[in-house]
């Protein structure tokens, strides 16, 4: 597939052909599912979209029932500068139902295959747009990263998938889950796509009041991967890692070391504080926001015989089993006489995840980390909800910092699969995480 | 902690869900494990930490007061919604 750098050149003509071709691959491999319809926006090059990303005019449905008949009645901020900078909203990618999952088997679209092997999940929640990339039926597209959403399914299917620094992307349009963890991004074929995309999409919106209001640099035009930079490695925190992800992470220290880096030691607190800090946050902001979900003004409404019945009937047939999961979870944590033990505690200890990032970027440029325990899992692995959620282990920590990261590829493990490696960087650093991910990729040459 | 079948209805309650009978079980089971395993918290000491966080530390934005509306939004929200009558949305009846 051609890369979004050289398709920005080409000519009207060569893209509406290139479309015209997409749009007949992804016909052809309708098994694997990463689309769930393809509309198209405008005469730019084509991108791929998330079905949690308001595009006006579409049925935005964030991979639930209860959505079905929604139509997006504006565009989000991010959708507004695509067509802004001649890029294209092209087809809908699958998910898993309002990004509350980490294999995109909870759509209410049925699963996606991971095309590097499809009795495998493509990872989630962004999983549609992540198979996509890799398999060719996209230029790049953009997911949303709530707790590791475009990073993981991007080390799954062996593509590149960027989280911006919260606030820098405008969250304007996008379904929300957890508002104080959600970022839109780029899942992309190769580094400095990755950071075309996440150019063209970041910058202060008004509309957006958790958006930071901070100058904002492009950084595709300053990419340095001859950089030499300070990496933290964090040798006790992967040991919860497969023995190939650990093998793929040492070899990497030393290339990068070979290379010219400096690489530190450091340690991080035990990542199950993560797993919970993150699981009574954002299952507590998903049940407030998805309290808008009531069948009255949009959606798939269910008849009742009274108000409340109405409201109950559309939840329950409308919501499936994890998103009700969350809701009800998110409301124990804020119930009365459990909030200060759950909610309370959760955000304090936010702060002690926040302030070790922060004691380690004193020191640092990056930090490289696992994306995952492990490659992707075979359909069904994750069937136990507590299992799904110990496998965030290494994406969690950075959304509840707010911090930007990028996954990319590095090797393949004894199956066959891709194993990614995550770069965190500094708040508001995207530069140095952009530098020191495309020397990573020249180094490892996936 | 243990989830109970009490609990459970009222988390519904508070959720505007209704959980069927032939998965009650397994989602008290499920509840009961996730619980549990976030009560690990209650070994960090956090004292002396403020119970508040917010991802950014400037004020919420505040723009002068002038009308901004995009009228097209409330037409094709109507214009889609389950059920409406002369720009209102129906629902069912709430005062006898």
């Amino acid at each position: 597939m051609i890369t979004l750098k050289e398709a920005l050149t080409l000519d009207d003509n060569k893209i509406s052909k290139l479309k015209e071709q997409l749009k007949k691959s992804i016909e052809s491999d309708a098994q694997l599912n990463a689309y769930i319809d393809i509309q198209n926006v405008g005469d730019g090059v084509p991108i791929a979209i998330k079905d949690n990303i308001q595009v006006k005019e579409w049925s935005v449905t964030s991979g639930s029932n209860i959505l079905q008949g929604y139509i997006a009645p504006y565009n989000a901020t991010v959708i507004t500068k695509l067509l802004q900078s001649g890029l294209s909203p092209f087809g809908r990618t699958n998910m898993d139902e309002f990004a509350m999952g980490s294999t995109t088997e909870s759509s209410f679209y049925g699963k996606t295959l991971n095309p590097k092997n499809r009795d495998c999940v493509p990872g989630g929640s962004s999983g549609g747009s992540a198979a996509a990339v890799a398999a060719g039926l996209a230029v790049a597209a953009l997911g949303s990263d709530t707790g590791g959403s475009i990073r993981q399914p991007a080390a799954f299917c062996g593509i590149v998938g960027m989280k911006p620094t919260y606030g820098r992307v405008s969250r304007y349009g996008l379904g929300a889950y957890a508002s104080s963890l959600d970022q839109i991004g780029p899942i992309t074929q190769n580094v400095e796509d990755a950071a075309i995309l996440y150019d063209i999409i970041s910058g202060y919106d008004t509309k957006d009041s958790t958006s930071a209001n901070v100058r904002y640099k492009k950084v595709s035009n300053m990419l340095n991967p001859d950089r030499k930079l300070r990496i933290a490695v964090l040798p006790k925190y992967i040991k919860d890692a497969s023995a190939d992800v650990q093998k793929a992470y040492n070899d990497t220290v030393e290339a990068l070391s070979k290379d010219g880096h400096t690489i530190v030691e450091k340690e991080m607190e035990d990542p199950k504080y993560d797993i919970s800090a993150y699981y009574i946050t954002a299952t507590a902001e998903a049940a407030t926001n998805l309290a808008r979900y009531d069948g009255i003004r949009y959606g798939n409404q269910k008849t009742g015989n009274n108000l409340e019945e109405l409201y109950v009937k559309t939840r329950s047939e409308g919501f499936g089993d994890e998103v009700k999961r969350r809701i009800m979870l998110g409301n124990f944590v804020l119930s009365s006489g459990y909030y200060d033990a759950y909610y309370v505690k959760a955000q304090k200890v936010r702060h002690l995840i926040k302030d070790n990032y922060a004691k380690i970027f004193k020191n640092v440029d990056l930090i490289l980390s696992p994306v995952a325990p492990d490659t992707a899992y075979k359909f069904g692995a994750l069937h136990n909800p507590l299992d799904m959620y110990l496998s965030d282990i290494y994406t969690i920590s950075i959304n509840l910092a707010g911090l930007p990261a990028i996954s990319l590829p590095v090797a393949n493990a004894s199956n066959g699969m891709p194993i990614g490696l995550q770069l965190i960087a500094n708040a508001f650093d995207e530069q140095t995480l952009f530098d020191g991910a495309m020397s990573l990729e020249r180094l490892m040459g996936y | 902690m243990q989830v109970n079948e009490q609990l459970l209805t009222h988390l519904e309650n508070l959720s505007y869900l209704k959980v069927s009978e032939d998965k009650r079980q397994e989602i008290i089971n499920q509840l009961s494990q996730i619980v549990s395993f976030v009560d690990n918290l209650s070994q960090l000491d956090t004292n002396s930490i403020d119970e508040t966080f917010t991802m950014t530390n400037q004020a919420t934005y505040l723009r002068e007061d002038e009308p901004m509306c995009d009228s097209d939004i409330n037409t094709n929200i109507i214009k889609h919604a389950p059920r409406t009558e002369n720009n209102f949305f129906i629902v069912p009846k709430i005062i006898e």
